[in-house]
């Protein structure tokens, strides 16, 4: 029990929680890193620079 | 009093630094930003309207964004905010199931893609607000801090929605809910038996979580 004005101990998780936890963050990367990586539409980039030639 | 040496190099340094431009940094934000529509609309061609209408927002309004200061967390209430009143108007969004087969996990073999497209099924039920600062942290390696500037959100608040959408992603996965209590016979084996093994195997990715659980276990073990 912690004492009394003590900040509270943070709760050690579970290695299922660890397991899961991990694998999730893997499961978000396989899903969400392949359109970071994917080249950017040819016509936004147009867009882009459409407007910076007109400045 | 002139400047010694290195601070004049330095000085040197600063005022040479090419300025870059608001359409620099717009290019540069787009990869992050598509990750962030697609959190948000569970759908790549609603993620790519939204990217598009937001750069058009961006555009119009580039002289309100003050250089120096934060401009991915311009560039992300400005997506947001075309986010919401989107959902305002049409008050549905396609479903994810609907997500073209190209975005399911390419690696791993046909186990971890069934595993990703349940993944993928369940996270498009959290709630947008939460997936969406999921994914900043989880994804695009955010602190909770530059989260909630970006955001507008406080930082308690984020990371409630980050504790609350692994949880629920977990109970949905697992199970845990109806999971009986594993049964636990020696201290020593705590670890390894605290992973309910008919609740992984329930899941697309059991083969993986099972692999993972027992590293972890046995990691633990190892270091008794």
């Amino acid at each position: 029990m912690s004492k009394p004005g003590s900040p509270p101990k943070r709760a050690r998780k579970a290695p299922s929680d660890k397991a899961f936890d991990l694998w999730l963050d893997q499961g978000l990367h396989a899903m969400f890193d392949e359109v970071a990586k994917e080249p950017i539409p040819e016509e936004l980039l147009r867009l882009i620079e459409q407007d910076r030639n007109n400045k | 009093m002139p400047l010694p040496q290195d601070d004049q190099a330095e000085a040197t340094m600063v005022d040479s630094a090419p300025e870059v431009s608001f359409h620099d940094l717009l290019v540069a934000a787009l990869p992050a930003l598509r990750q962030q529509a697609l959190a948000l609309t569970r759908n790549r061609a609603d993620a790519d309207d939204l990217v598009q209408t937001s750069v058009s927002s961006a555009l119009a309004a580039q002289t309100s964004f003050q250089p120096g200061t934060n401009f991915g967390a311009w560039m992300a209430r400005i997506l947001r905010n075309r986010f919401l009143s989107n959902m305002r108007r049409r008050r549905e969004i396609v479903d994810i199931e609907d997500a073209p087969a190209s975005l399911l996990a390419r690696s791993g073999g046909q186990e971890e893609g069934l595993a990703i497209q349940q993944l993928r099924h369940l996270i498009g039920k959290l709630p947008a607000d939460h997936r969406l600062v999921l994914i900043m942290i989880s994804v695009q390696g955010l602190s909770y801090e530059e989260a909630s500037e970006q955001l507008n959100v406080p930082v308690g608040t984020l990371k409630c929605r980050v504790s609350r959408a692994r949880a629920m992603l977990r109970r949905w996965l697992l199970g845990d809910d109806e999971a009986p209590k594993p049964r636990v016979t020696a201290p020593k084996t705590r670890a390894r038996a605290s992973v309910p093994a008919h609740a992984l195997s329930a899941l697309p990715a059991a083969p993986v979580m099972a692999k993972l659980g027992r590293d972890n276990g046995e990691a633990q073990l190892e270091r008794r």
